[in-house]
C-alpha cells in the first residue's frame, strides 16, 4: 500500500541529512585521491583544489592570476548578454505586437535555433578574431534565444482586456507598447534573462576552450595540456561560483520584479 | 453497531506558527446504510472529518472508527467520491474503474463484468475507452462515482462532488445520486455547503458551526421525507416546492445564519 | 491562418537566398573569404559527401556524433531520471542528495571538458562523460518537479483504492511526472548537442564538429556553413524524433490536444 505523501522534514532532519550527504561526497572523493585508488595527479583530494585556487589568487597562470582571467571573462560575458537582452527583448515584443513581424522573423529563428550556440565559433573566430569579438558572438547566440522567446510569449499571452482597455482609453499602438506589454511581460522577461544568463555564461566557457587567450576557459586548457589537474578543477570552482552568483542576483530582480506584480 | 464513530474528535494543526483549532469534540454516529450530510461555513471542518474517515488525517484526539474500528490509513472499503474527480488523466474510464478491483485482487473476468455493471449503472456506456478530460465534469464525476460504487465499499464518503459543476449538471447528478441511493443504498457520509443539496440528499443533516468546527444540531430529514413521499417526485424542483421541505431547509439556514453571525464577511 | 503563415515563411526564406547569392556571388560585396557563396557551400557539400574532409566523408561523421549523442543521452537519461523520481517522491533522499546537486550544478557543463580529456583522452569515452553530465541535471531536474507537482488528491485518490507500492510507482507516480520528465528529456537532448559540438570542437578524430574545427583552421567558410547546417538538421531530427516518442507514450495528451 502507498504511504501518504510523507511529512515534511523539520530544518534538523534536513541539515542533518544534507550534512551525511555532503560529507560522504568529499569522504569519497577525498579517499580516492588519498588511497591512491585513483592517481593524486588525475585526481587531487578537495582540499588540494581550494589550496590551488587561493594559489592561483596570487600568482598568475597561464599569463595572468585568476581574478584576471575571471575579469575577461565577465567582460566578454557582459558585453554579449548585454547585446543578446537589447537584441532579443525589444524584437520579442514587437514579434508579440505586430503579426507580420512574427511571420517573417519566426521561421528564420525557427531554423537558426537548432544550432548550437558553440558551432558559431568558426565563423565567430573568422569574423570578429579570438580577442572580444569572437566570444561575443558566441555569448550573443546562447543568450539571445531566452530573451527573444520569453519577450515574445510574455507580450503575447497579455491578457486581452488589458490591452482593450488601454485602446478603449485612446492609447496610441506605440504607447501601448511601452505602457502596456512591457510592464505585463515583465516577469515573463526577467525569467528569461536568467536562463539567458546561464546559456550565456556556460557558452563563454565553452568558446575560450575553443578560441581565446585570456579568460579562464583558455587557463583551464592550458593546465590540461600541462596535466595540472588541481588548476583544471580550481577552474570549475571558479566558474561555477562566478556563474552563481549571477544567477543569484538574477534571481534577486525575478523575485522582486514578481512580489511587486503580486504573483506569489 | 454504527458504521462511522466520531468519537470527542479533536483536531488542531500549526500553520505558520500559529496554532489553529480545526475541530473540537465532534460526536457523530452514522448507522449502517443512513445517508448523512455535514453542512456547514467554508473553513468549518466538515471535510477535515471526511478526510479523517477516508484515512487521509487522523485526529488530535479522540476517535474515529469505521465498522468498530480505529481508522489508521486509507483502503478500498472506505470509497472516496472527490471535490476534482481526481481520476487518472492517463487512464481511460475503463481502466480508471478497474483500478481498484484489481488492487483488491478480483480475477479478469470478474473485473469486466463489475467495471461494465458500474458503467451501466452512471450511464456511461460507449465512454469506456475515453480518457476522462475528453468528457465533460458532469461525466468525470459519474466515472468518480462508478469508480467508488464498483468497490462495493461499506462506506462512501463524498466530499462536495458536484461543487465543481455548474448548476444544471448538479441537478441532474443530485436527481441520480437519489436514485442510486435509494435503490443501492450504502452508508454514506456527504460533504456539501448547499442547505438544498443536504437536505434533498440525505437521511439526517449534521450542522457545523465556524471555526473551531461542532456539530451544532442534527437534524431528521428520513421522517419527513417518507411521510411527505418527496420519493415519488422525479424532479428536485418538484420537491424543492414541498412544504415540508421548504421548513426544514429554512430551519437549517436559520441555524446557520444565527452561527454566522456578525461576524461573517 | 497556418497556411498564411507557411506563404510568409517561405517568402521569408526564398528572400533571404536571394539576398545570399546578391550580396556573394553577384555582386561580391561580403568578400568569399568571410561567407560563402551559395556555390561555395554547394561545392563543400559535394566534396565532404563525396570525397571526404577531416578523415571521412560526411556519412562517417554524422553516424560518429549521432552514436555518441545515443549513448550519452540514454546514460544520461536512465540516471538521471529515476534519481530525479526518488528525489521527488523521498523526502529524505532529497534532504541527502540535493546539497551535493546544489554543489556541482552551477558548474556548467561544458567546464568538465578539460577534466574529461585529462581522464579519459580525446577519444568517445571523455565526449560520452560530458554528455552525460550535461544531459544529466535537466533530467534530474525536471523529473524532481514532476513528481513534486503530482496533485495531492491523486496520490490520495490510489491509496483509497488500496494501490500496491510497486504498482503505484509505475501506474501513477511515473504517469503522473511523465509529462514533465519529457520536458527534460527534450532539455538534455538539446543540452548534449551543444556539449557533443563543443567537446568535439576541442579535439576529436571523427565527427561535425571535427568538420568545424578542421574548416575553421584551414579558414574555409564554405564547410563552416556546412558543418553548421549539419547540426541544426541533426538537432532538429533528434528533436522531432523525441516528440513522435513523446506523443507515441503520452496518447492521453495527444487526444488532449486534437
Amino acid at each position: 500500500m502507498v504511504s501518504l505523501a510523507q511529512r515534511p522534514l523539520t530544518s534538523a532532519e534536513t541539515i542533518g541529512y544534507g550534512a551525511i550527504g555532503l560529507a560522504a561526497f568529499l569522504a569519497l572523493w577525498s579517499a580516492l585521491s588519498l588511497t591512491g585508488l585513483v592517481p593524486r595527479q588525475f585526481l587531487p583530494g578537495p582540499l588540494e583544489v581550494v589550496s590551488r585556487m587561493v594559489h592561483l589568487v596570487g600568482s598568475p597562470f597561464a599569463g595572468a592570476t585568476l581574478p584576471q582571467h575571471l575579469a575577461s571573462s565577465f567582460l566578454r560575458f557582459a558585453y554579449g548578454f548585454a547585446l543578446g537582452a537589447v537584441v532579443g527583448i525589444p524584437l520579442g515584443l514587437l514579434m508579440g505586437w505586430f503579426r507580420w513581424l512574427d511571420d517573417i522573423v519566426t521561421p528564420i529563428f525557427d531554423g537558426l535555433r537548432f544550432i548550437a550556440p558553440i558551432a558559431w565559433v568558426p565563423f565567430a573566430a573568422l569574423w570578429f578574431g579570438t580577442g572580444v569579438g569572437g566570444p561575443i558572438l558566441i555569448i550573443f547566440a546562447g543568450a539571445f534565444p531566452p530573451c527573444l522567446i520569453n519577450a515574445y510569449r510574455g507580450a503575447r499571452f497579455v491578457s486581452r482586456p488589458l490591452i482593450e482597455a488601454a485602446q478603449m482609453l485612446g492609447t496610441p499602438s506605440r504607447r501601448v507598447i511601452t505602457e502596456v506589454l512591457l510592464p505585463a511581460s515583465l516577469p515573463s522577461i526577467v525569467a528569461g534573462l536568467r536562463v539567458s544568463a546561464g546559456l550565456g555564461w556556460q557558452s563563454l566557457i565553452g568558446a575560450e576552450l575553443i578560441v581565446a587567450s585570456t579568460g579562464v576557459g583558455f587557463m583551464m586548457v592550458q593546465a590540461q595540456l600541462n596535466i595540472s589537474t588541481a588548476t583544471v578543477m580550481a577552474g570549475m570552482l571558479a566558474i561555477g561560483l562566478v556563474g552563481l552568483l549571477i544567477d543569484v542576483g538574477l534571481r534577486q530582480v525575478e523575485g522582486a520584479v514578481r512580489r511587486r506584480r503580486g504573483l506569489q | 453497531m454504527d458504521a462511522i464513530r466520531f468519537d470527542g474528535v479533536h483536531k488542531a494543526f500549526r500553520r505558520a506558527g500559529i496554532d489553529f483549532v480545526a475541530l473540537e469534540k465532534v460526536d457523530l454516529a452514522i448507522a449502517p446504510q443512513e445517508f448523512v450530510a455535514i453542512v456547514g461555513p467554508s473553513g468549518c471542518g466538515k471535510t477535515t472529518c471526511l478526510r479523517m474517515a477516508a484515512g487521509f488525517e487522523f485526529p488530535t484526539s479522540g476517535e474515529v472508527t469505521v465498522d468498530g474500528r480505529i481508522v489508521t490509513a486509507p483502503g478500498p472499503d472506505r470509497a472516496v467520491v472527490f471535490q476534482q474527480f481526481a481520476l487518472f488523466p492517463w487512464k481511460t474510464v475503463f481502466e480508471n474503474i478497474e483500478l481498484g478491483l484489481r488492487n483488491k485482487g478480483v480475477p479478469k473476468a470478474e473485473r469486466g463484468d463489475r467495471v461494465a455493471e458500474a458503467i451501466a449503472l452512471m450511464n456511461l456506456q460507449g465512454y469506456e475507452t475515453a480518457f476522462p478530460h475528453q468528457l465533460s465534469g458532469g461525466m468525470q464525476q459519474r466515472v468518480a462515482i462508478a469508480r467508488a460504487y464498483v468497490l462495493d465499499p461499506d462506506v462512501l464518503l463524498m466530499d462536495e462532488p458536484f461543487g465543481a459543476l455548474d448548476a444544471q449538471t448538479r441537478v441532474v447528478m443530485q436527481e441520480e445520486l437519489v436514485r442510486l441511493a435509494r435503490r443501492n443504498p450504502r452508508t454514506v457520509l456527504f460533504i456539501t455547503h448547499s442547505v438544498e443539496e443536504a437536505v434533498y440528499l440525505a437521511d439526517r443533516v449534521a450542522v457545523m458551526t465556524r471555526r473551531p468546527g461542532r456539530i451544532k444540531e442534527v437534524i431528521n430529514v428520513k421522517p419527513v421525507r417518507v411521510a411527505e413521499h418527496w420519493d415519488d417526485h422525479a424532479r428536485i424542483e418538484d420537491v424543492m416546492d414541498l412544504e415540508s421541505f421548504v421548513h426544514l431547509r429554512t430551519r437549517i439556514w436559520k441555524s446557520l445564519r444565527d452561527e454566522k453571525g456578525s461576524q461573517d464577511r | 491562418m497556418i497556411a498564411r503563415r507557411s506563404i510568409v515563411g517561405l517568402g521569408t526564406i526564398m528572400v533571404l537566398v536571394g539576398c545570399w547569392y546578391v550580396l556573394t556571388s553577384a555582386t561580391g560585396l561580403v568578400s568569399p573569404g568571410r561567407f560563402p557563396s551559395p556555390q561555395d557551400a554547394w561545392e563543400s557539400a559535394w566534396q565532404v559527401t563525396v570525397t571526404g574532409y577531416a578523415n571521412g566523408r560526411l556519412h562517417e561523421h554524422i553516424l560518429h556524433s549521432l552514436k555518441l549523442i545515443a549513448l550519452g543521452f540514454l546514460v544520461a537519461a536512465g540516471t538521471g531520471v529515476p534519481l530525479g523520481l526518488l528525489m521527488g517522491w523521498s523526502r529524505r533522499a532529497d534532504a541527502i542528495i540535493s546539497p551535493i546537486f546544489l554543489l556541482i550544478r552551477p558548474i556548467p557543463p561544458l567546464a568538465w571538458i578539460p577534466l574529461a580529456i585529462l581522464w579519459l583522452g580525446l577519444g568517445d569515452a571523455a565526449k560520452i562523460m560530458v554528455i552525460w553530465f550535461a544531459a544529466f541535471v535537466p533530467s534530474v531536474i525536471n523529473s524532481y518537479t514532476g513528481v513534486r507537482t503530482i496533485e495531492c488528491y491523486v496520490v490520495e485518490a490510489a491509496s483509497m483504492l488500496g494501490t500496491p507500492r510497486w504498482r503505484f510507482v509505475l501506474e501513477v507516480l511515473v504517469p503522473a511526472a511523465s509529462p514533465m520528465i519529457f520536458t527534460g528529456l527534450r532539455l538534455s537532448l538539446q543540452a548534449s548537442w551543444t556539449t557533443l559540438v563543443a567537446a568535439e570542437l576541442v579535439g576529436a578524430l571523427y565527427g561535425l564538429g571535427r568538420i568545424l574545427n578542421v574548416a575553421q583552421q584551414d579558414i574555409y567558410p564554405g564547410m563552416i556553413l556546412v558543418g553548421m547546417i549539419c547540426v541544426a538538421i541533426l538537432g532538429w531530427a533528434t528533436t522531432r524524433l523525441l516528440a513522435h516518442a513523446e506523443s507515441l507514450a503520452l496518447p492521453w495528451l495527444r487526444t488532449a490536444e486534437a
